[in-house]
C-alpha cells in the first residue's frame, strides 16, 4: 500500500536525504504550476487533452510538461510539471533511482494544510482561496506559525508513478532482470563463439604430418594438376576392364567369344551362341549390362558394343 | 532529449545489443570454423587422393608387371615389342585357360590399354596388345 509509505515533504530549501527504503514524496508548489478550470467534461482524460492549451504562455517553453488533472467539487485542477527538473533535483538531494515510489502535489491534500507549514526560515506553506501557495515566513503572523505536523496522513489516493512519470517502458526491476538475461546469453554465446575459434585440431595435424610426407602437395596447382591427369586416366581404365569383367561374365556353356576389341572409346565384343534360347539370354545379359546388342546374320551370334 | 528519462530502456537495449553482438560472433566463429574445416578436409582427401592414384598408376614396380605378361604363355606363341613405357604384344595360338590367364593378368596390370584385340581362330586365339605407363 502506498500510504504505508513514508511521505517526504519535497521543497528547494529542503535536506540532503540518505534513504534505506522507497519513499513518497509530496511536492510544494515550488515545482509545479496550477490551474482550476470549471469545464463541460465528465472525465479526466478528457480534461487532460485540454490541458496544453489551458497553460498556453503560462510555461516555461523548454520544459517538458506533463499534467495531472484531478476533479475537486465542480471545477477540475490541472497541475502541470516538468518531470526531469524534479528528477535532477531529486539526484541532486540524494535520491536515487527506486527511491521514490509516488509522487504527489501539495494541492492534492489542501484540505490537510489546516495551519501555515513552515519550510524554511523565509518559505511557508498556507492554504488561500483554496489553494496550497508559497509564502514568506515574514508575512505569517506569530500566532500562525503553528507546529503543523506533516507526515503520511497528507498521502492522497492518487499520485504520479515516477517510472511512469519518466515514461519508461521497463520498471527498475524489469530492466535489470532482462539486462541480466541478456548478458547471461552474451556471455554464453562468447564462450561458445571462443571455442568454436579454436581451430579444427586433429585434422590440421594430419594435414601437417601428410605435408611433412609429401612436401610438393602443398602446392594447390601441383595437387590439382596430378589428380586431373590420374583421375581422367583412373576413370577411363576402370571403365574398361569393367566392359571386359562384364562381356566375360556373359560366357558360359553354350556361349564363346569369338572377337574382342578394346580401344580408348568403345569396347566391342562377338559371341557365338549354340543355340537361339542361349543367345536370347545372352542377349538380355547384355542389354542389361548396357551394351547395344546387334544379332549376327547367318548364325545365333550376336555383337555387343559399349562406348566408354 | 534527456536521456535519463530513457535510461532504463538504454541498459536493456544496451545489454540486449551486447548478446546479439556475441551471438554474431558466435555465428561468425561457428562458420569461420566449419570453412577452415571444410578446408583441410578436403585438401586431406585431395591429397591421400593424388597419393593412392599415384601409388597405381606411376607404380615404379609397373615395367616389372608389365614383363611378366611376356612369360606367362610359352615364348614361341609371343611376339614381344618394348620401346621406353611401351608394349607391343602378339599373341598366337592361345588356349582358352591361356587367353583368360592372359586376360585377367592384363585386367590387373595398371598400364593404360591402348588396344586390346582377341580374335578366335579355329580352335585357338589370336591376341594383339598394345599399352603404355
Amino acid at each position: 500500500m502506498e500510504n504505508s509509505k513514508e511521505l517526504l515533504l519535497v521543497h528547494t530549501a529542503m535536506k540532503h536525504v540518505s534513504l534505506s527504503e522507497p519513499v513518497n514524496i509530496m511536492l510544494t508548489p515550488q515545482f509545479y504550476t496550477l490551474k482550476k478550470e470549471i469545464l463541460p467534461v465528465t472525465y479526466a482524460y478528457q480534461a487532460k487533452r485540454l490541458a496544453g492549451s489551458l497553460f498556453e504562455g503560462l510555461l516555461d517553453g523548454e520544459g517538458s510538461y506533463e499534467f495531472f488533472v484531478y476533479k475537486e467539487d465542480e471545477h477540475w485542477t490541472f497541475i502541470a510539471y516538468d518531470i526531469d527538473k524534479i528528477i535532477d533535483f531529486l539526484q541532486k538531494k540524494g535520491f536515487n533511482q527506486g527511491d521514490v515510489s509516488k509522487i504527489f502535489f501539495a494541492q492534492q491534500s489542501v484540505e490537510e494544510f489546516t495551519a501555515p507549514y513552515v519550510l524554511s526560515d523565509q518559505d511557508a506553506l498556507v492554504v488561500l482561496d483554496d489553494t496550497v501557495v508559497l509564502v514568506p515566513v515574514n508575512a505569517l503572523s506569530t500566532e500562525e506559525a503553528s507546529s503543523l505536523k506533516f507526515d503520511r496522513h497528507f498521502t492522497p489516493k492518487k499520485g504520479v508513478s515516477l517510472e511512469d512519470a519518466s515514461s519508461s517502458i521497463f520498471t527498475l526491476k524489469q530492466t535489470v532482470i532482462f539486462s541480466t538475461v541478456f548478458i547471461f546469453f552474451a556471455m554464453m554465446f562468447l564462450i561458445e563463439g571462443s571455442r568454436y575459434g579454436g581451430g579444427s585440431g586433429s585434422a590440421e595435424e594430419e594435414l601437417q604430418s601428410l605435408y611433412a610426407q609429401y612436401p610438393s602437395f602443398q602446392s594447390t596447382y601441383t595437387r590439382e594438376g596430378i589428380v586431373s591427369k590420374y583421375r581422367e586416366l583412373d576413370k577411363t581404365e576402370r571403365a574398361k576392364r569393367e566392359a571386359v569383367k562384364r562381356l566375360s561374365g556373359m560366357i558360359f556353356k553354350g556361349v564363346t567369344l569369338t572377337a574382342l576389341h578394346v580401344d580408348h572409346k568403345s569396347v566391342k565384343a562377338n559371341f557365338s551362341c549354340s543355340s537361339k534360347k542361349i543367345a536370347q539370354r545372352v542377349e538380355n545379359l547384355g542389354k542389361k549390362a548396357q551394351f547395344k546388342v546387334s544379332k549376327i546374320k547367318g548364325s545365333h551370334g550376336l555383337h555387343m558394343e559399349g562406348t566408354l | 532529449m534527456n536521456w535519463k528519462r530513457y535510461q532504463n530502456e538504454l541498459i536493456v537495449l544496451g545489454a540486449f545489443l551486447f548478446m546479439f553482438s556475441m551471438y554474431l560472433y558466435k555465428q561468425h566463429a561457428i562458420s569461420s570454423q566449419s570453412g577452415e574445416r571444410n578446408d583441410v578436409t578436403q585438401t586431406i582427401e585431395e591429397i591421400k587422393e593424388v597419393v593412392a592414384l599415384k601409388k597405381i598408376w606411376a607404380d615404379k614396380k609397373i615395367s616389372k608387371k608389365v614383363e611378366n605378361l611376356k612369360t606367362l604363355v610359352p615364348s614361341s606363341k609371343v611376339k614381344w615389342s618394348k620401346k621406353s613405357r611401351k608394349v607391343t604384344a602378339l599373341y598366337t595360338g592361345l588356349r582358352p585357360s591361356e587367353l583368360n590367364k592372359l586376360t585377367s593378368k592384363i585386367l590387373n596390370t595398371p598400364v593404360v590399354i591402348d588396344n586390346l584385340d582377341i580374335q578366335k581362330t579355329g580352335s585357338s586365339y589370336r591376341v594383339e596388345f598394345k599399352c603404355k605407363w
